[in-house]
């Protein structure tokens, strides 16, 4: 058993993972979510892009410390026409990533509003990561960033400050909602085992789990222990380069 | 004895040593002599020789000491030989004769030295004779035996030399042999090298057919080791003697053994695929996917365990359909989806939304399973379905698991749908149901049976619609007017046109932009032409009972200010272009009978008509002004008449057409009115003017009142160019 679990480790493709999230991409139309998306997915701008119709699904998996998490994105559409729509994908969402241009005034103005709907119909342990696109326009620039970062820690929620032009910072906001939603889990508030919470095992994580059920929870911890201390550092001191740099 | 023979010899020596001090005295007194007497003297000289002759030189007394063993010997020779001769004699003898033999041994030594020697010399030469005598008969013997010898070494160097030719064709043989071992160990080699590549170990063979070794990554290289076996024995067949026997049994075997392998494979997968029961996210290990690969060699297989997948995420996806229905989330959040059963949008698009989102996830574990790489698709562009094997696979199975979750979702959107009593709710419904049958095929196909079903619901959903908006069309045929009904469009038309508004704008909010104009217009095409086409045929109809029951109503105005409604409502949107140039074309012909009838009122109440009928009604060849109202007097009064309307304000703005709400068309057809009256008082005047009619001074009776026969002036007032305006 031992012996085809190291093979199986050997051989592994990129595919498996331990956890899956699911992520929705909210904010009003135009600010670019479908871009940051796309530029985050694919590692490329999106030119010539049209307004998202209804809701759009896209997955990548990222490493985070030794774990493997796949992110599956719903992105939606932010013309108030398919709010009724996109309201339905809120559903069991663990992460939120809440974009608005910070060289358009009236999409920050309304964050407020979609934040409330966000976590009226996401999964109570929400994790939502506000996000200030465009950061490549800094002479167009309408809101401040540290207007938008006093706005993020007075509703608890993470803040960076992206460009899906030039691929600034792009995946900040996904690490961040994943690290926070990993420490979760770690820390028991989230259940992957349950159903809803838009979390669940991967295979590797499962087969660890399985295999050795001994050894399963002290690993799996043991391990993560190390991963809050470098977080501390990175999401709780959100240094103005990391956000602001070109 | 001997001892005391030796000393008894030596005393004469003993007895010279003293005497040598002595000697040398003497000496010493003739160097003296000599000194004083010559030395001359020969036989001093003899003398002195002999005296000067030193015996401790140690040759002259090894010499004499050799002389005196001799003579010992002799004695003990003769000794010997006495007693040889007389060995019974006792020893008081020979002590006798040893003593006698002492005392004369100098003296016969001096006299028989040399007889002795010679005697001596003879007996040694005798003795010499003797020995050689027995070596010469001891060589011969060893002649003897040399010769032995060397006929034994020849019979054995010929038995060598047959040997020899003997073991030569055996060397030969071993020569041979050793190059046949070669040759078959060459033969094993390749032997081993064969059934090391043409045959699985025993380990191998117990990896593929035991139950109880694991499906691993082991199992997988023995499966491709027995799968090139295969391959490689091909070779075998095809060689220039047709297939060999042992490609065929080489072939035959592993085959068993790879089939064999192939069952397990297939129980394997069919186990794990039965662990598939979480939710819609899940992950597929390389093993799996390693073994569904193979599998895909043998269809029939694969079909079996992928119908077992399909049973268990068939189920799955019920219950967890069912679990967001009614359970929600861990501890009730996110709620159940039934709890907004209320809010049929809510209730239909959360149930959609989740079927979406459980469609994208089931895709992307198959993809996973069958190890498709998600095509590079752009974020918002539609999925082009490419002809491949996985992906009638993954089409095949996303159709089965989504299989059982068809019927409640069917059941509930059908109960939502006919429970509403509202169109606009219904034909929202019906367009959600639209969106998301769009948005899914996107990711399921056209084909698929969960596009079915979404279409037979939206089909269902619109159904329902349209029958609502039949009865409401049906509810409206049977509008009453009110008896204070004025021209204005009656309330039932309002409340038409206003779900028709909401109709349209829940329409255009479904609209997802990037449809053709046609496209737009067949989209509205059928509710369009049944409300509107409704509309007006309940104001024809109620227009022309009220005009029945009412001939002064006026119903032309009516059926116009309604026409003119519709436009309204619906000239804004570009899908109704030809519904509105329809409406257009309605207004257009009734304005037109509008016209000629204001103008029939217009030139009675200008006291024209009657003129104009004599002037139309003319045939016979009687002049003019002598019939009826155009004799000269009646006509001056109609002229009189005419002139006092032209200074009325009707002639600027009908009060009957102030009614309608079009003003720019009230106008229009106003001035139209006013442009055949103008003709008709210029026929007037023609008639007049014509000698035939025999008119005293016709300019007098037509200068007698505004416009004094003048069609400018008139035009003026009237405020119409001439022709068109």
């Amino acid at each position: 058993m031992s012996s085809e679990d190291n093979e199986g480790d050997a051989t592994e493709l990129l595919e498996t993972y331990d956890f899956l999230l699911k992520f929705i991409v909210i904010g009003e139309a135009g600010t670019g979510k479908s871009c940051l998306l796309h530029h985050f997915t694919h590692n490329r701008f999106k030119d010539h892009s049209q307004h998202t119709i209804g809701v759009e699904f896209s997955s990548r998996t990222i490493k985070l410390g030794e774990k493997r998490i796949k992110l599956q994105l719903w992105d939606t559409a932010g013309q108030e026409r398919f709010r009724s729509v996109t309201r339905s994908y809120y559903r069991g969402a663990a992460g939120a990533i809440l974009v608005y241009d910070i060289t358009n005034r009236s999409s920050f103005t309304n964050l407020f509003r979609w934040l409330e709907d966000a976590r009226a119909l996401a999964s109570p342990h929400l994790v939502t990561v506000l996000v200030g696109n465009k950061s490549d326009r800094e002479e167009d620039r309408e809101v401040e960033w540290s207007e938008a970062s006093q706005w993020a820690s007075q509703n608890g929620v993470h803040f960076v400050e992206t460009s899906s032009l030039s691929g600034d910072n792009v995946e900040s906001p996904f690490l961040l909602a994943a690290r926070a939603i990993l420490l979760s889990i770690e820390s028991g508030v989230l259940d992957p085992e349950k159903a809803g919470s838009g979390v669940s095992y991967g295979d590797r994580a499962l087969r660890r789990v399985n295999s050795s059920s001994r050894l399963s929870f002290g690993s799996l911890s043991g391990r993560k222990k190390r991963n809050p201390i470098r977080l501390k550092i990175k999401d709780l001191v959100p240094s103005p380069l990391q956000g602001r740099c070109c | 004895m001997a001892s005391t023979s030796t000393r008894s010899a030596r005393p004469p020596f003993n007895s010279s040593s003293p005497s040598s001090s002595s000697q040398a005295n003497l000496r010493n007194q003739e160097d003296k002599l000599k000194g004083s007497t010559a030395a001359r003297n020969p036989i001093s000289v003899r003398l002195h020789k002999v005296l000067a002759t030193n015996y401790d030189d140690p040759a002259i007394r090894e010499a004499l000491e050799t002389l005196s063993d001799l003579y010992r010997n002799r004695d003990d020779v003769g000794k010997r030989a006495s007693e040889e001769v007389g060995s019974s004699q006792t020893g008081g003898s020979i002590a006798v004769e040893k003593l006698t033999v002492g005392s004369g041994i100098a003296a016969r030594a001096r006299k028989n030295l040399r007889r002795d020697a010679e005697i001596k010399l003879t007996q040694s030469t005798q003795q010499f004779l003797k020995a050689f005598k027995e070596v010469d008969s001891k060589l011969d013997g060893l002649q003897e035996h040399i010769d032995a010898m060397q006929s034994r070494c020849d019979e054995a160097q010929g038995q060598l030399q047959s040997t020899n030719e003997e073991c030569k064709s055996l060397l030969d043989r071993a020569g041979g042999l050793r190059s046949a071992r070669h040759a078959v160990n060459d033969r094993q080699f390749a032997v081993d090298s064969f059934i090391i590549r043409f045959s699985l170990t025993e380990n191998e063979i117990n990896t593929l057919q035991s139950r109880d070794i694991q499906v691993d990554a082991n199992f997988f290289r023995t499966m491709r080791k027995a799968d090139r076996i295969i391959q490689d024995a091909r070779v075998l067949m095809s060689g220039d003697e047709g297939p060999s026997k042992a490609g065929v049994e080489i072939i035959s075997t592993t085959s068993q053994q790879l089939e064999q392998g192939y069952d397990k494979i297939a129980r394997w997968c069919a186990l794990e695929f039965r662990q598939f029961v979480r939710d819609a996210q899940l992950d597929v290990s390389p093993l799996m996917r390693e073994a569904v690969k193979w599998l895909r060699n043998r269809p029939e297989l694969l079909t079996d365990a992928l119908s077992v997948l399909a049973q268990t995420r068939q189920a799955t996806l019920l219950n967890t359909f069912m679990d967001a229905l009614t359970r929600g989330g861990p501890g009730g959040i996110p709620r159940p989806i039934e709890i907004h059963a209320h809010d049929p949008l809510r209730y239909v698009g959360d149930m959609l939304a989740w079927v979406h989102q459980a469609i994208a996830g089931e895709r992307e574990f198959l993809e996973a399973l069958f190890d498709v790489k998600g095509e590079d698709r752009m974020v918002g562009s539609v999925r082009i379905f490419k002809e491949s094997e996985e992906e009638e696979w993954i089409q095949d199975l996303m159709d089965k698991a989504f299989e059982k979750l068809r019927s409640p979702l069917r059941l509930r959107v059908r109960q939502t749908i006919r429970s509403q009593e509202s169109s606009i709710t219904t034909y929202k419904v019906a367009n959600l149901l639209t969106f998301y049958n769009t948005t899914m095929q996107r990711t399921i196909g056209e084909k698929a049976g969960l596009s079915n079903t979404l279409n037979e619901i939206s089909d269902e959903a619109y159904g329902v619609f349209f029958d609502t908006l039949e009865a409401q069309a049906r509810n409206l045929a049977r509008t009453i007017l009110p008896d204070n009904q004025d021209v204005q469009p009656p309330a039932t038309l309002l409340d038409h046109t206003q779900i028709l508004r909401e109709i349209i704008s829940v329409y255009t909010g479904s609209l997802l932009g990037n449809e053709s104009m046609d496209e737009k217009r067949e989209g509205f095409r059928s509710v369009l032409d049944l409300t509107v086409d409704a509309s007006i045929s309940m104001c024809s109809s109620v227009a022309d009972a009220r005009k029945v029951q009412k001939p002064t109503w006026d119903k032309d105005t009516f059926l116009l200010n309604c026409l003119d409604h519709l436009l309204v409502v619906l000239r804004p949107h570009d899908f109704a272009d030809y519904k509105v140039k329809a409406l257009q074309d309605e207004i257009e012909s009734r304005a037109d009978l509008l016209a000629s009838d204001h103008y029939q009122n217009i030139i009675h109440e200008a006291g024209l008509a009657d003129c104009l009928a004599v002037c139309n009604d003319k045939t016979s060849n009687e002049p003019l002004s002598h019939i009826g109202a155009m004799q000269p007097r009646e006509l001056a009064s109609h002229l009189q008449a005419f002139a006092q309307w032209l200074s009325s304000p009707d002639v600027v703005r009908s009060p009957r057409l102030a009614h309608l709400n079009d003003q720019r068309l009230a106008d229009r057809v106003h001035r139209e009115a006013l442009r055949s009256l103008a003709a008709a008082y210029e026929k007037v005047c023609v008639e007049v003017r014509k000698p035939e009619n025999r008119y005293e001074a016709a300019n007098t009776v037509l200068g007698g009142a505004r416009p004094f026969g003048s069609l400018n002036a008139l035009r003026q007032i009237m405020g119409v160019g001439e022709g068109s305006g």
